[in-house]
């Protein structure tokens, strides 16, 4: 499903070229469940918003489905993401003017889903994650956990091939920590592909292959099943 | 995908509530200010425009040169206005309008009615003054026709039909029929009037020679030409007009006439002749000028605010992008949000621009605007600038706000960019550089009227009461009776009190030469007590005495400009000096010092003063300091006594001379309030920003705090920045200032010289206000606990 090949991705200050990514290369299966850690500012993230698209390589071939989109324009890369790919943040990110149903509906509301369809398809994925009493409640009311579980419905509302995870649980207990974890692994087991970025071992040993990473190469590459 | 921007938008500007009554608040401000003022300068344009033919319709007007000085009179002589409707076919019709002042009675009722008018039965065909009774071209046909206004009417005959009654003219002792009721002229008419008198009463009965005087100025002249009518060589054709049946009188009296045409439509806001009702062009545009300046400074507040808080948008941005928004989806919710605000601020200042009109109307000194829904395309104008507003005032920030990086915003390492915060910065400048001006600007106004007020006027007017008593035998008995009332210290009798207008006369003075100088000169009548009664000081020569018996017909006393006018070096030289004015003749016999008899609008002309008791319409009467109101009342009594046909009319001279700047008065309270709420809306900005940039830097005022950092000196942080904004502006907007108020002050004759303090003043003022504004977020900033802020980052 993913193929990226001698990747390169620099961040330039006035005086200073930082190299973020330095002719990374792996690929992602369909159906997969990627791992990838690494000390903080060895690139992960820039990976991450890469393969999510939000971001754009200086170098490198970037094949999603096959299809070369290294060099895509930000319009189309913006229609490729929001009908293929799911994200779940650190912090949430859920918007605080918006209630949990309607968090769950906005990527239906990008992609031009109806109302009707819109409701239906958000009550299903509201149900699934057990926060169907929260639906009219605001962000703020809810626990992490509960915040979590919000940002994954609204990931896979739109039931993306990919899911792209950056630490999911890392503002989260062990307890929710662990409730979210579980809902990843059923999506995955669903057949949704899943990169999580993580800087625990315990949450990377869900995942079917590990990548560390450091200054912006892969180091090492375990595979778990 | 409309309603979730709606949703979106309603709850962000409910949960930041403060910011949104500042933006709105501001907002509402700004726009109430200036449509009011916009309503006042269509206003001002309105004048005359409801006249069907406006555009065919002209002024005569008169300059007239005489060896000595050339008058640009606002009237023509009576003969004239006749024969160029008799000699010009083009001329379809032309209109005289004298100004009356008569007595009216009806049995008992009496009243002096100064807003009355005499005019050519063409009247009401040239003019599209509304008739409710009577035919537009009969009604002033015949003489001693009147027509009421319909409150005149209501006042002399109530309900009762008007028409056919009669009402008496005392003055002139004759009976007039009304012929008709016209509607209340409309305020943005220069011409006004309650009643009009068909001048036929003058032409066929009191003055039977009034259409054949080529040399007597009383009355303006209107002209209707024909459609397309070319004007410019109308006017040429006026010299030879004027020499065919005038030639051999100008020749004689040495003054020559040319006449010229003024367009009724811009004759209210640009004839500089008077006699127009004071309408003024450059006041227009500085209102308009104010108006979008205010309107400026709200949406300014309104971008500056929007883009401070782009930081708190952005996670949201960042969010709707990775869920698939694209920029131009985004830029159109924030323009929505923008344009949500303006109409939440149309709805306050339609409910606010309600209330305050009345008020409004007060302060411009007549009805600009009977109420907002009186002309529902002033709603929609409103609207439309709600709606301009919202747009333009959207797209800046919703650029900002929809151009944010996703990945950079949700990371959390984002920055407004130092771009957003240059045209924040600027944008303040422009802000307070306005206001800046528009405070010296009223400083300056207010010194020029207080130095107005207080200027030496060579006169004395303190405690002068003045009654009007039409010509009337018995001025003189009733002034002699009021000298004995204990309250009352002196009298005089006169035709006119400074400021008061006077009138000018054909005048042959001998000069330095020894020749008859010919000159147009002021004139005033009066008797022997009112020189000493005014404190007039006598420079050569002596007062008007009793002792000659002469002094009632052969003597003249001149003012210092006249003895220059006739090339004397010194006063005592002009002593002596034959005259000839009319009618009379006889020799100078004193020099007063210049005294303004005009307002300090006008430079002091030459002026000359005779004894003539017929003439002497006013009674002067220098009240002692206590009980004035039993004097008064004792007054009355005698006038009552005396002048039983006339109404008790009087006013105190400090009071009439300070009226005449009435129009600078308004125009000073007008810009005072404007001023003051440009500031306002100013501050109201600041304030806004003060508080997001103190917001900001939480997380630095905690480490400076920590590491030991006073409350004062954090305080100093934060507001130095905004202070040197305001500076800045300061130094923008003094020469600025300057140039304006320069140029203002130029329409005095005497005025105020602009001071280094009043810069100072404006400039210190804002600077203060600034500080308080600031300190307000910075003190509390300075107060939290620094551990609380260095958490939350």
């Amino acid at each position: 499903m993913i193929q990226i090949t001698d990747l390169e991705k620099f961040y330039r200050t006035e005086e200073v070229q930082t190299i973020a990514l330095n002719k990374l290369s792996f690929n992602v299966k369909e159906g997969e469940f990627v791992a990838i850690m690494g000390p903080s500012g060895c690139g992960k993230s820039t990976l991450l918003n890469i393969l999510g698209l939000l971001d754009d390589p200086d170098a490198g071939s970037f094949k999603f489905n096959g299809e070369e989109v290294a060099g895509y324009n930000e319009r189309k890369r913006s229609d490729l993401r929001k009908h293929n790919v799911g994200f779940v943040f650190q912090s949430f990110n859920l918007i605080d003017e918006l209630t949990v149903f309607e968090n769950v509906e906005l990527p239906l509301i990008y992609t031009g889903v109806k109302p009707a369809e819109r409701k239906k398809r958000v009550e299903e994925v509201l149900e699934k994650m057990q926060i169907m009493h929260r639906r009219n409640h605001f962000p703020q009311q809810l626990s992490g956990g509960q915040q979590q579980r919000v940002a994954v419905a609204r990931a896979v509302v739109n039931n993306p091939k990919l899911i792209l995870a950056d630490e999911p649980t890392g503002n989260l207990d062990s307890t929710n920590g662990n409730e979210v974890m579980d809902l990843l692994i059923e999506l995955n087991e669903a057949g949704t592909t899943i990169i999580m970025v993580t800087h625990s071992e315990h949450d990377a040993k869900y995942s079917h292959r590990i990548i560390r990473m450091l200054d912006g190469q892969k180091v090492t590459e375990n595979v778990l099943v | 995908m409309i309603r979730n921007y709606f949703k979106i938008a309603w709850r962000n500007l409910w949960r930041r509530r403060g910011f949104t009554f500042i933006n709105i608040t501001g907002l509402s401000i700004g726009m109430t200010a200036s449509f009011l003022m916009l309503l006042y300068v269509s206003f001002e344009l309105s004048y005359d425009n409801f006249h069907n033919k406006m555009d065919n319709i002209y002024r005569v007007v008169a300059d007239i040169k005489t060896p000595s000085d050339n008058i640009e009179a606002n009237i023509t002589a009576w003969a004239v206005p006749p024969n160029l409707e008799k000699d010009f076919p083009e001329i379809t019709s032309a209109v005289r309008i004298n100004d009356l002042n008569m007595i009216v009675r009806k049995g008992d009722l009496k009243f002096k009615e100064t807003n009355a008018i005499a005019v050519d039965s063409s009247f009401f065909s040239v003019f599209d003054f509304e008739l409710l009774q009577g035919n537009p071209k009969e009604v002033l046909k015949k003489q001693f026709s009147i027509v009421l206004s319909e409150t005149t009417a209501k006042k002399y005959f109530g309900d009762q039909n008007p028409i056919g009654k009669s009402l008496k003219i005392t003055e002139e002792g004759f009976n007039s029929t009304v012929t008709g009721v016209m509607k209340d002229f409309p305020e943005n008419s220069h011409i006004q009037a309650d009643i009009i008198l068909s001048l036929t009463t003058f032409t066929q009965h009191l003055d039977k020679e009034l259409d054949t005087r080529w040399g007597s100025y009383d009355a303006a002249a209107y002209i209707l030409v024909n459609p397309n009518t070319n004007t410019d060589q109308l006017t040429a054709k006026f010299p030879a007009f004027l020499e065919k049946h005038s030639g051999e009188f100008m020749k004689q009296s040495k003054m020559f006439v040319t006449l010229n045409l003024e367009p009724l439509k811009s004759l209210y806001l640009e004839s500089t002749r008077g006699g127009t009702g004071g309408g003024s062009m450059t006041n227009v545009y500085i209102f308009s000028i104010i108006a979008i300046f205010i309107l400026l400074i709200a949406s300014i507040n309104f971008i500056n605010l929007t883009t401070a808080r782009s930081v708190e948008r952005a996670k949201e941005v960042g969010i709707r992008k990775v869920m698939g928004a694209e920029k131009q989806q985004l830029s159109l919710q924030f323009i929505g949000e923008s344009i949500i605000t303006c109409l939440i601020a149309f709805f306050i200042t339609t409910l606010l621009i309600i209330i305050i009109l009345p008020f409004f109307n007060e302060i411009a000194g007549k009805v600009i605007s009977d109420g907002l829904f009186s002309n529902y395309s002033n709603i929609f104008k409103l609207f439309g600038i709600s709606l301009a507003i919202g747009i333009f005032a959207g797209i800046y920030p919703s650029i900002v706000l929809s151009s944010f990086k996703p990945i950079q915003v949700l990371k959390g390492n984002f920055s407004t960019g130092g771009k957003g915060v240059l045209l924040r910065k600027s944008l303040v400048i422009v802000q307070f550089t306005i206001s800046i001006i528009l405070i010296t600007g009223t400083i300056i106004i207010y010194n020029q009227m207080e130095y107005m007020r207080n200027q030496e006027l060579g006169f004395n007017k303190d405690r002068l009461l003045i009654l009007e008593a039409e010509s009337s035998t018995s001025q003189l008995s009733l002034k002699n009776a009021i000298d004995n009332i204990p309250g009352v210290k002196f009298t005089s009798l006169g035709s006119s009190v400074p400021g008061g207008g006077n009138s000018s006369a054909y005048s042959e003075i001998e000069n330095k030469a020894g020749d008859l100088q010919i000159a147009n000169l002021d004139l005033y009548f009066v008797d022997h007590d009112y020189i000493p009664q005014f404190d007039l000081e006598i420079l050569a020569g002596r007062a008007f005495s009793k002792d000659f018996a002469s002094d009632s017909t052969k003597a003249m006393i001149i003012n210092e400009e006249a003895v220059k006018l006739l090339g004397y070096s010194n006063p005592k030289n002009a002593i002596g000096a034959k005259f000839k004015q009319w009618g009379r003749e006889g020799q100078v016999i004193g020099v007063v010092k210049n005294f303004h008899f005009n307002s300090l609008h006008d430079n002091i002309g030459p002026l000359t003063m005779r004894m003539e008791t017929n003439r002497n319409d006013l009674i002067s009467v220098k009240l002692a300091s206590n009980n004035m109101k039993q004097t008064i009342a004792e007054i009355e009594k005698l006038w009552e006594s005396f002048l039983p046909e006339q109404p008790f009319d009087y006013f105190f001279l400090d009071d009439s001379f300070n009226e005449q700047y009435e129009n600078e008065e308004r125009f000073g309270n007008l810009f005072l309030y404007f001023a003051s709420l440009a500031i306002l809306i100013s501050c109201l900005g600041l304030l806004g920003l003060a508080a997001y940039s103190t917001l900001q830097r939480r997380r630095e005022i905690g480490i400076r705090k920590v590491i030991g950092a006073s409350v004062s000196e954090i305080v100093n942080l934060l507001s130095k920045d905004f202070l040197k904004l305001v500076m800045i502006a300061f130094a923008i907007a003094s020469p600025i200032a300057w140039y304006v108020m320069y140029n203002w002050l130029q329409d005095f004759a005497f005025r105020i010289d602009i001071q280094w303090w009043m810069f100072l003043l404006s400039g210190g003022s804002a600077i203060l206000i600034a500080i308080l504004t600031v300190s307000f977020h910075a003190v509390k900033a300075s107060l939290s606990n620094p551990v609380k802020s260095l958490r939350t980052e």
